[in-house]
């Protein structure tokens, strides 16, 4: 087949778009491996009653934490699911933020009392936390990763990782509303670390899952 | 100064996707350097292409499907250029790249966002495929990251022969698809036209031609290799 014949039976296939496909797609799959990880926490793991934790200072501590990082990894999952965008800011954003959550924990390791510093940084479920987030970002991921396949992302192994980090971060934000912990500390490392795994999983599986 | 200073401005966007908080002050002169570079190089004829191209893009995106032919043929001799010119000339492969590379930008052209310039968003498309091509037939041959306008310098090679022939892998469609799919090219039917031939809606004849160019795609992927 020439070329010309090939342009021609594509302009036959030429519909019109609205525009804003993009973000619609983008956010339909967080909306919908959202629901499915609030599903498991709500039902699965038993929040705790979300009026009395909402009170809490730490509750929102918690939401700004993961929640900027959402933010931050929704817009780069954006930018590196299509052609020719620049990463821009939203990486320093998160490293900003991230910093600044390990300096809280830190300031607050720091300034306790050495006998109380332990109990501090584990709290309670410091063996469940991170397993549990980078389980709960599996949907998310699954999400993220049929609609950036349906885009075209030219680095799919960076589009793979700003995937995993999202899709780990809102994970995290989720699971804030059942995790009773309330030290920064706590969260500082195994929240991070927990996102840190689901960012890991993106980075290795992106490459394959992601070509076009 | 442009040999002096193409190559650092290849490492920073290289690597400025991620670990980039060190390097904005040498970022933002780099772009004041590259500004003033522009004056004087190609870019003012690629500023023309863009101006040319992104609303015949935009009116493509609208569902005008004459904008939409013009668009490719013009893409198609720039890419026939780009390609030639890494790959070498006459390569049957060039062809190939050529049509794998039109079918991308028609099946993926949701994620072109209209505010935004289009000719480095065809460049990063023509670039990934050529990598895509090059990392199949494992070459270890490396593809500097340029600007747009290593993709909009020269308008196109000679058209070459192909390797791979479309019409070869199209008598793998089912019945149904494959004769639909001549009676648009080869009688130059519009779908509808053909649709009522055939016997079927015009909105399922859409939908079986659209279903056909996907199959195609993917199908040229892996094969070209």
């Amino acid at each position: 087949m020439r070329t010309a014949d090939l342009i021609e039976l594509l302009a036959c296939d030429v519909r019109a778009t609205p525009p804003g496909v993009v973000n619609r797609r983008l956010l339909a799959a967080l909306i919908a491996g959202g629901a499915v990880t609030l599903a498991i926490v709500a039902l699965g793991l038993h929040c705790q009653p979300l009026l009395v934790a909402a009170q809490q200072p730490w509750f929102w501590m918690k939401a700004a934490y993961t929640g900027l990082l959402t933010l931050a990894g929704a817009v780069l999952v954006k930018r590196l699911s299509v052609p020719g965008a620049r990463a821009g800011a939203a990486p320093r954003l998160a490293a900003l933020v991230i910093l600044a959550m390990l300096a809280l924990g830190a300031g607050q390791i720091l300034s306790a009392t050495p006998g109380a510093r332990l109990a501090l940084w584990l709290g309670h479920t410091w063996k469940v936390c991170s397993p549990l987030i980078l389980l709960l970002a599996l949907p998310i991921y699954a999400g993220l990763v049929a609609a950036i396949r349906r885009l075209a992302p030219t680095r799919p192994a960076l589009a793979g990782t700003a995937a995993g980090f999202t899709a780990g971060t809102l994970a995290a934000t989720l699971y804030g509303l059942h995790c009773p912990e309330q030290a920064p500390a706590f969260v500082a490392t195994w929240y991070t670390l927990g996102i840190a795994a689901a960012t890991a999983l993106g980075a290795i599986t992106g490459r394959r899952l992601l070509r076009w | 100064m442009p040999g002096y200073f193409a190559p650092r401005r290849e490492v920073l966007q290289a690597h400025g996707s991620f670990p980039d908080c060190g390097l904005r002050i040498a970022r933002v002169k780099m772009r004041r350097l590259a500004r003033r570079e522009r004056v004087d190089s190609q870019v003012p004829q690629q500023d023309e292409t863009e101006e040319r191209l992104r609303p015949l893009m935009i009116r493509s995106l609208e569902g005008d499907s004459g904008a939409h032919r013009q668009l490719l043929g013009v893409l198609g001799r720039y890419l026939r250029g780009y390609f030639a010119r890494r790959i070498g000339t006459g390569t049957a492969e060039v062809e190939d790249l050529v049509q794998e590379t039109l079918l991308a930008v028609h099946l993926k052209r949701d994620s072109y966002d209209r505010s935004l310039p289009f000719t480095p968003w065809a460049y990063a498309l023509a670039r990934y495929k050529l990598i895509d091509h090059l990392r199949r037939r494992s070459r270890s041959i490396q593809v500097p990251l340029e600007d747009a306008g290593a993709l909009f310098a020269a308008d196109g090679a000679e058209e070459g022969a192909l390797r791979i022939d479309l019409d070869r892998l199209l008598q793998r469609l089912p019945d149904r698809q494959r004769s639909l799919i001549e009676d648009v090219k080869l009688q130059g039917l519009s779908v509808e036209e053909a649709a009522r031939k055939r016997g079927v809606t015009a909105v399922s004849a859409r939908v079986m031609l659209h279903r056909s160019l996907k199959w195609l795609n993917q199908v040229l992927r892996d094969e070209n290799g």
